[in-house]
């Protein structure tokens, strides 16, 4: 069973988008939440990443990444409600607890505990989106001139993380297929197999690896002849962007840039200014004690909308043809229906 | 593309490989892996590298790449040029360049996400510019036949896919040498002999050295140049195909072809190199005019002193009592989401197995064979349609080592329950063993044996015995060891169902042949009567005589012995085969 959560390649606008444009857009989002309290500003973040991974065929992901942070959400929300007991509204009084003491549940450490939880899911719902739709590939091709050891490193960890859950699988299927009779396997047993056998993949993995050219040192791409010798800057920008010489696209190497790039960053950087200006403004007005006080001032409300808008950004528009076509109307009815007066 | 000049000029002056007095062990090894090893491949040859299993075939592919010792350890001696470049000097990235390496398992082979980035990986390293990673990965995807899985990621490749993505990052580079060790292994018919006549003809059209390790020969001997033996770690026979089948027809019976058994069993010279050449081989020797598939009627054939080749050799299903079944499946449906939403792989299947039937389960790579065997072993739930067992199943899935998690056999199958289980597989000897102290038989044995602990009633078995794909990477011997172990098992009682790419392998144990086809039942029958009905899905002796009901060597030196209208050469010319020259005398 494929994780939720692998890269799937679409064509949608989010999967086309370099791994820059993407990261700027959700990367807003998330430092949005990671920026304000204020459920109503951190609910709109999510719901706008909700609708951003709808529209971009990351469903599966966002619905597990709810699911996930959900439960997280609750567990946050319980855990607050028990250790803090600030908060002038007493839901109840649970007594004296071993190592806790006096534990009285508050109205406002749950609304803490629930903003905490919130913050938590919107940012694991922009990771499960970046983790569905950006290509690793490019993430790591884009990392390796930066950090070549790092980018290696992250190629064998992202490999080996499939491979690994796909042996885990088919180990805990032999597990359950072994006789009555014969030893019981427990996790340690399988978990030791599973890391001594993980470690042969690796080698085989490097391996591969070494094969392939990794271990050469970083090499310049070759410039077009043509290009060095005559107009080579304008010419290797145009190459950069259509895909080389003598070609117009193709499917790998060409993949650089998208035209739904400015959009991302753009609607990234808007998201940013906003957030900023939002906490100049007083957008994230919330207090969870002595008493739960939200704030829905107009630049709460503004910044919430922008935050909706701007899940948005990864809609495509169906193509409409520009120029219509005429039927040739008049011809089918003269072939197919006889002229007044013929026959 | 501008990269390796340097190498282009040197090559045309130097052999794609030399290999010169070699000698090698792996770290710790106690007996060395390579002995005095010398071979030459010389620029656009296609080569065989024919053995057992553990002859060094997998170790010299990988010293001629640079991964021994540089990536492995262990001591060495001798030399290595590739394509003018030191191989002992230079690492497998230097090398890389005029050499690709495509290694058996192919799950470990793709290092990137997506097939596109994977494909377009090594020319990366090299610097290439945009526009010619553009341009090569297009061509070596169409020449594959892969360019609809560019877009797909990795893990949602089947492994017939992966293996050919491999091949295509290994070839986008265009190397001078390519090395492969058992390609087709995990491919079925179909896909494997494609892959062997793309070989053949990137070998052709693109003048790329090939040197191949294969255990089913008889898939590649029509395509080879040259094949070389090994033995021990050493260089047993070298020479042209037709030369090889003479060697080892008295050196190793267990390499030669099923054509050229069936040749020997017949005493017919030459012996075939494929099912092309026996045909013109045995054509020629039919009464004059007659085709061969005219010396024999359609229906039926030649019967053999025990019975019919064209009829079952199994018991019918009719003839059983309902109450011996062992398995009943019932419109069985099953849908699976390998990532791109939920398909049906099982659509509607119905399959009945009887206690003591041999039952091969065949069908390309992704018809529902594996799922299907998971779907009895409750592994899979169905979303329709029911499966009946009569007494339990025991499932051997594809890789026996996923069974064996501790360090003594006797730890794995404790008690009687344990011994019962080792005596039934044959292994009560190996009670004290290290599991990795074992041969690859005995390991699959000994995992066998783990899934039948408990379910034996005494010495009795489980009502089902399921295998899926034991066959890969085994050489002809422990295939025959698998024949007779499926076959001990079905005289005890258990129906035995094989899920096999393996056509001569299903030919010689199964009586009864399922195929299936896109999640299906598109044939089931008795397996002489499958196995020869069509081309993919038919044994080499099958493909030569065309006679339905022959698939084995001995059933065809049989049938030909039977046609009084063809001239068989020990009747005219018996022991002749002893005085051909050079057989065995190759290197």
């Amino acid at each position: 069973m494929r994780s939720p959560f692998a890269y799937t390649p679409r064509r949608g606008p989010l999967q086309s988008a370099s791994p820059g444009a993407a990261v700027a857009y959700l990367g807003a989002f998330a430092v949005v939440a990671f920026a304000y309290s204020s459920p109503v500003v951190l609910l709109a973040a999510g719901v706008g990443l909700v609708i951003a991974g709808r529209l971009a065929g990351a469903g599966a992901a966002v619905r597990a990444a709810l699911r996930m942070g959900l439960t997280l959400a609750l567990l946050i929300v319980a855990v607050n409600a028990l250790v803090v007991d600030r908060g002038e509204t007493v839901l109840a009084r649970l007594g004296e607890w071993p190592l806790l003491g006096q534990i009285n549940v508050t109205a406002e450490a749950l609304a803490a505990g629930a903003a905490i939880g919130l913050r938590a899911a919107v940012v694991m719902v922009a990771f499960a989106v970046y983790s569905a739709c950006v290509d690793p590939d490019r993430v790591l091709r884009a990392l390796r001139p930066l950090a070549g050891r790092s980018a290696l490193t992250a190629t064998l960890v992202s490999r080996l993380v499939p491979v690994a859950a796909a042996d885990a699988a088919r180990l805990r299927d032999a597990a359950r297929l072994r006789g009555p009779g014969a030893a019981p396997v427990g996790r340690a047993p399988l978990a030791r197999r599973l890391l001594a056998g993980s470690l042969d993949r690796a080698v085989d993995v490097a391996a591969t690896l070494e094969l392939r050219g990794y271990s050469l040192a970083p090499r310049r791409p070759h410039p077009p002849a043509a290009a060095t010798f005559f107009r080579w800057k304008p010419m290797k920008k145009r190459c950069d962007r259509v895909g080389g010489w003598g070609r117009s696209g193709g499917r790998a190497g060409v993949r650089r840039r998208s035209r739904y790039d400015r959009r991302f960053y753009a609607v990234g950087a808007i998201l940013l200014a906003a957030a900023i200006a939002g906490k100049a403004l007083g957008a994230d007005a919330f207090s969870e004690y002595p008493t739960v006080a939200v704030g829905l001032g107009p630049a709460t409300l503004a910044l919430s909308a922008l935050l909706l808008l701007a899940g948005f950004a990864p809609f495509r528009r169906s193509p409409v043809p520009r120029v219509a076509h005429p039927t040739p109307r008049s011809q089918t009815a003269s072939n197919s229906l006889p002229a007044r007066g013929g026959i | 593309m501008q990269f390796g000049t340097d190498l282009a000029s040197r090559a045309r002056a130097a052999p794609a490989l030399a290999v010169e007095a070699l000698s090698y062990a792996y770290p710790d090894a106690t007996a060395p892996a390579l002995s005095d090893v010398s071979l030459e491949l010389a620029p656009g040859e296609l080569v065989v590298l024919a053995g057992r299993s553990a002859s060094g075939k997998s170790t010299l592919l990988r010293a001629a790449c640079g991964l021994v010792p540089h990536f492995h350890g262990g001591e060495i001696e001798g030399r290595v040029e590739v394509a003018g470049l030191d191989a002992l000097a230079s690492g497998p990235g230097e090398l890389a360049s005029a050499v690709g390496y495509l290694a058996q398992d192919p799950e470990t082979q793709v290092v990137s996400t997506t097939v596109a980035a994977e494909i377009e990986l090594p020319l990366e390293m090299r610097g290439e510019p945009p526009s010619a990673r553009a341009r090569a990965v297009e061509e070596v995807a169409l020449a594959l036949a892969i360019p609809h899985l560019l877009g797909r990621t990795a893990d949602t490749l089947s492994g017939g896919e992966l293996q050919r993505v491999a091949l295509a990052a290994v070839l986008v580079t265009r190397p001078q040498l390519v090395l492969l060790d058992e390609p087709t292994s995990q491919l079925d018919p179909v896909a494997g002999d494609e892959l062997i006549w793309l070989l053949r003809r990137l070998n052709e059209e693109w003048g790329v050295t090939i040197l191949l390790a294969e255990h089913r020969l008889e898939r590649c001997l029509a395509a080879a140049d040259r094949v070389v033996a090994m033995d021990g770690g050493a260089i047993a026979f070298d020479g042209p195909p037709r030369d090889f089948l003479g060697w080892a027809q008295e050196a190793d019976v267990a390499l030669e072809t099923p054509a050229a058994r069936l040749f020997s069993l017949c005493g017919i010279e030459p012996l075939p190199v494929g099912v092309r050449d026996a045909r013109q081989t045995l054509a020629g020797r039919g009464k004059a005019g007659t085709p061969l598939t005219q010396l024999f009627p359609k229906e039926g054939g030649p019967r053999s002193p025990r019975g019919g080749f064209g009829k079952s050799t199994s018991r019918s299903e009719d003839a059983r009592p309902p109450s011996n079944e062992a398995l009943l499946v019932h419109d069985l449906w099953v849908e699976l989401d390998a990532g791109e939403g939920p398909r049906d792989i099982l659509r509607g299947i119905d399959l009945a197995l009887h206690r003591g039937e041999r039952v091969a389960l065949m069908g390309r790579n992704g018809a529902g064979k594996s799922t299907l065997l998971r779907s009895i072993a409750g592994l899979v739930a169905p979303v329709r349609g029911k499966v009946e067992l009569a007494d339990g199943v025991a499932l051997l899935t594809q890789n026996p080592g996923d069974y064996l998690v501790r360090e003594r056999v006797r730890d794995e199958l404790p008690g009687e329950a344990g011994a019962a289980a080792l005596r039934a597989v044959g292994l009560e000897h190996a009670h004290d063993a290290d599991p990795r102290d074992l041969s690859g038989g005995e390991r699959q044995r000994l995992a066998l044996a783990i899934a039948l602990a408990g379910r034996m009633e005494g010495e009795g078995l489980p009502a089902l015995v399921a295998l899926d794909e034991p066959t890969r990477g085994m050489d002809r011997a422990r295939k025959d060891e698998l024949v007779s172990l499926v076959a001990t098992l079905a005289d005890c009682g258990a129906a035995v169902l094989v899920a096999t790419h393996d056509v001569e392998f299903a030919a010689t144990f199964a009586e009864r042949v399922v195929l299936l086809g896109e999640g299906v039942v598109i044939a089931d029958g008795p397996a002489p009567e499958i196995l020869s009905g069509g081309w993919y899905f038919a044994t080499e002796v099958a493909r030569v005589l065309d006679i339905p009901g022959v698939v084995t060597p001995d059933q065809g030196a049989a049938a030909l012995r039977q046609s009084a209208d063809f001239v068989v050469w020990d009747q005219i010319a018996p022991q002749t085969t002893k005085s051909r020259e050079g057989n065995g005398e190759g290197r």
